[in-house]
């Protein structure tokens, strides 16, 4: 429950729009079917958004099953030999993009392309933009 | 920050300003969104001039040059004109926006600067102005124009100093 409706789940707050609520969940189902960035590598990005908000709430859900070898080193990921270099190099983006989209550098930006090309930088993107969204929201929400 | 494009779309000219755009590279995306923002923007509850005003405030803290240029003739034709845009600074507290515009404007101030931050008092004037689907609606707004803003600043690319306003349809 939250301060302005009884459900108990960001997904059951956002069926009280109902004219807007399978749209945006078409949307973001989207983001789990992408051929130019895999679902396990924006997992690692949604649950390192989760953590930079200190959102207990998106860290605890699971979207995609990850080792928990990764998820216990997230925090710790640039010293960790577990992440791919395609990993690291999202999550170096994902960090500046947290903290200041307009200070990210074109050689952080490059980095992610040579690792999943033009169309998986901007995917990659995208998809931040929707959970850095989804976090802040469920915070606004109470979670 | 970057004023090249990080990526050459380099795609088919459709005449749709979103396929036509990098964001047409991702293939699977590009119709859920539309979807999403033709929903944002017609199926309410919200007014789409409550949702400009959001998407404004939003626009001018991220500093999005071409978002902040944008004015939806949808939003226009609901009843927003350039007089209440202009009272869309950090100072709007001050202005002649009504009490339910001002509300839209703090609300969307908390998800940008401080979203863990809420005061009691201000959830009860929301509650009390607003219904549970038109803040949801209120939040996906807000959610989806911050998205896209910081996507636009985060692909490069962006003109340093401010564009003369433009007038479109909502991309469909």
């Amino acid at each position: 429950m939250t301060w302005f409706t009884e459900a108990n789940t960001q997904q059951d707050i956002i069926d009280k729009a109902p004219t807007l609520a399978p749209t945006f969940k078409a949307f973001y189902d989207s983001f789990w079917q992408l051929s130019s960035a895999p679902p396990s590598l924006l997992e690692l990005c949604r649950l390192r958004v989760a953590q930079l908000h200190q959102s207990d709430y998106q860290w605890q859900h699971q979207q995609i099953e990850l080792s928990t070898e990764k998820r216990q080193s997230l925090s710790q990921w640039s010293k960790s030999a577990v992440y791919t270099d395609a990993e690291k190099a999202c999550l170096a983006f994902t960090e500046v993009y947290c903290m200041d989209p307009q200070a990210i550098t074109d050689a952080q930006a490059e980095a992610v392309k040579s690792e999943l090309g033009d169309a998986g930088l901007v995917a990659l993107i995208e998809a931040l933009g929707l959970f850095y969204g989804m976090t802040r929201v469920s915070q606004l929400w109470g979670f | 920050m970057s004023n090249q494009p990080r990526v050459s779309a380099n795609l088919s000219k459709t005449g749709n300003v979103v396929r036509d755009s990098a964001l047409g590279l991702v293939t699977e995306t590009v119709d859920p969104y539309l979807r999403f923002n033709h929903a944002i923007w017609h199926n309410g509850p919200l007014t789409a001039a409550e949702v400009e005003l959001a998407r404004l405030r939003n626009a001018r803290k991220v500093n999005c040059v071409f978002c902040k240029a944008v004015r939806y003739d949808i939003a226009i034709e609901a009843g927003l004109d350039e007089a209440k845009v202009e009272q869309i600074t950090d100072d709007f507290d001050q202005s002649e926006l009504s009490q339910r515009e001002k509300l839209i404007l703090v609300y969307t101030d908390y998800y940008l600067q401080q979203p863990t931050a809420m005061t009691t008092e201000f959830k009860q004037r929301l509650t009390e102005e607003f219904s549970a689907a038109e803040i949801v609606h209120l939040s996906l707004a807000i959610m989806l124009c911050n998205c896209f803003s910081r996507c636009a600043v985060s692909l490069g690319g962006m003109p340093e100093e401010d564009l003369p306003r433009m007038q479109i349809s909502v991309p469909e």
